[in-house]
């Protein structure tokens, strides 16, 4: 993959064309200081709670956004990744006893490797075909799941029995919202910040060339299947690691969360937060979730509201909210540019 | 003596099921030649440019690239070759900077050039804008220019001046000419505006209904009875 990844040929434009390492570095730390001043003032353990729920959903949202933003391409199983990571952390949790951080260093490199190797075939598959595949494959593996009534318990849900120390902290830690909303957050900021980095190597504008205009760069020289195949990887991978923060906060996975209404539901804040930059579908899991909590306090049908909500976003701001606040932030900025001319 | 070409096609067929869109056509493409390829709709001018570049797989024939054989490698090897093209419709990649997918496009090729691609076609100016905000015109010079990077040996044209003004097609036909007088590059050129292929072609190919109706050089072509009679007609 580092031959996909290598083009030292495109540093100079890339630093034109995304922000410097040294600015990135900076959002990152301006991203934890939010996490930490959240952290700090929520008090209310449900909110928190919810914000936890949030942020592990957004890591998943990340992952989604990801294949959509380099690959074009419209997932309607990523679920498969996130349920597939807490049932292979816990088997390999009850059955080996091995550390819980090698356990998901492992699980998140098999998982990279699995959608790496089916995304050599499917990822050839255009258009809505391929949304049908990767539906087919994840329901299948729902399927799979509920029906082994052994080890993975079946439609109940398998329990996982954590070891009391975990990454060199208390279970307890993890499965505390406060806590665990933090370290959530961080895991978030850094994913956003190492995909961020990945994109500024060659790796960026080929797999950006290759969604714009797959025939054309055949014809200037790139093979195109494997940068394909390394974003659907990728995409898959950072899901697992929301699926492995679900599993270490709740202790449980069951065959619901390989379920193609949580892809769907997933792809809703995708779209919602826009997938043209990085933490777009981060936003859009964040509001999807405080939009649920708030609206659905006063009313049972909040998913109506949601959805004339949502059909309004994508009218008046096509790139979500993300879109949004870019044109308005580059509207703002013209306009102090014209000022000061 | 196939060596000495840049590029040769032997009695090359292409099927569309029944159909046969190139029936045995035999050409070549000397150094730095510009030949025109010209014919009515149908006649399977496009067709013989994908045939070349891989796009489209032949039924029969070969093609060789500086006497190498390459009928059997897809599009890539044959880019890495030296064979590229342009397309009839614009093929861009319209929402990056101009700048970054000419330097992707250098990157696939050792000691590529593309500032030198750039300024050559009068897009230097513009390698900080993304291309769909610029005009049609640079949109299609940026065609040519992905190209061009690398300066392969033999470029094909599927109608590179559709949709310019007779200004900037003639602009974009004095590049051509430079570049294959001073790159030595070799041009195959499918156009309908006959006023540019016959003022910078070396020589000229005439297709009708997938078959080669006639070749030689401007005056030869424009002289030739049958050519005249199927698409030339009085304009000639």
């Amino acid at each position: 993959m580092s031959a996909i990844i290598t083009a030292t040929a495109l540093e100079d434009t890339q630093v034109k064309r995304n922000p410097g390492v040294m600015r990135l570095c900076a959002m990152a730390a301006a991203a934890v200081a939010v996490g930490l001043t959240v952290n700090m003032s929520v008090t209310s353990n449900g909110l928190m709670s919810l914000l936890t729920q949030a942020t592990i959903y957004a890591v998943f949202a990340l992952g989604l956004g990801f294949l959509l933003k380099q690959n074009g391409m419209v997932s309607f199983g990523h679920a498969l990744f996130f349920g597939m990571a807490g049932y292979l952390v816990g088997a390999a949790v009850t059955l080996t006893g091995w550390p819980v951080g090698m356990v998901v260093v492992l699980t998140v490199a098999a998982i990279g490797m699995f959608a790496f190797g089916l995304a050599l075939v499917i990822v050839r598959v255009p258009g809505i075909a391929f949304g049908m595949l990767t539906l087919a494959i994840g329901q299948s593996f729902y399927v799979l799941v509920s029906k082994s009534r052994g080890f993975t318990g079946g439609a109940d849900g398998m329990n996982i029995n954590f070891p009391a120390q975990v990454f060199g902290m208390e279970l307890a830690s993890f499965q505390n919202p406060s806590s665990m909303f933090l370290i959530c957050w961080l895991v978030l900021v850094a994913l956003v910040l190492l995909l961020a980095l990945l994109l500024r190597t060659g790796f960026g504008p080929l797999t950006e060339a290759i969604r714009e205009n797959e025939e054309r760069a055949r014809f200037i020289g790139f093979r195109t299947l494997l940068p394909r195949a390394a974003v659907f990887a990728v995409s898959a991978m950072v899901t697992a690691v929301g699926g492995v923060l679900s599993a270490l906060y709740t202790g449980f996975v069951s065959p619901e969360s390989l379920h193609w209404s949580v892809s769907g539901t997933v792809l809703i804040m995708v779209v919602l937060g826009g997938s043209r930059t990085l933490w777009g579908p981060a936003v859009g899991a964040v509001v999807y979730y405080l939009f649920r909590d708030f609206v659905g306090e006063h009313t049972t049908h909040w998913m109506s509201i949601f959805g004339v909500s949502l059909i309004a976003v994508i009218v008046l701001w096509p790139a979500g909210i993300a879109g949004g606040v870019m044109r308005a932030a580059t509207s703002l900025q013209r306009a102090a540019a014209r000022r000061l001319a | 003596m196939s060596a000495n070409y840049a590029l040769e096609a032997r009695d090359l067929s292409v099927r569309y099921g029944g159909v046969t869109a190139n029936d045995g056509v035999s050409m070549h493409l000397a150094q730095g030649e510009i030949r025109g390829l010209i014919g009515p709709n149908g006649a399977g001018k496009s067709t013989f440019i994908d045939a070349l570049s891989g796009r489209r797989a032949i039924a029969a024939g070969s093609v060789h690239l500086a006497g190498s054989d390459i009928t059997a490698l897809g599009v890539v090897e044959r880019r890495l070759l030296g064979l590229s093209r342009s397309f009839q419709r614009t093929s861009i990649f319209p929402g990056m900077r101009i700048g970054v997918q000419m330097e992707l496009a250098a990157s696939k090729i050792p000691d590529a050039d593309p500032d030198e691609v750039m300024r050559e076609l009068g897009l230097d100016r513009l390698a900080g804008r993304v291309a769909d905000e610029i005009s049609y015109g640079d949109q299609r010079r940026l065609d040519i220019a992905l190209a061009l990077v690398g300066r392969p040996s033999v470029l094909l044209l599927d109608e590179p001046m559709a949709g310019l003004s007779v200004e900037e097609s003639m602009k974009l036909a004095r590049h051509l000419r430079n570049l294959a007088r001073n790159w030595g590059v070799s041009v195959l050129l499918v156009e309908h505006d006959m006023e540019v292929v016959f003022g910078i072609s070396d020589s000229i190919t005439v297709l009708e209904t997938g078959k080669l109706l006639a070749e030689g050089t401007p005056d030869e072509v424009r002289a030739h009875p049958k050519v005249r009679e199927a698409y030339l007609g009085s304009a000639a």
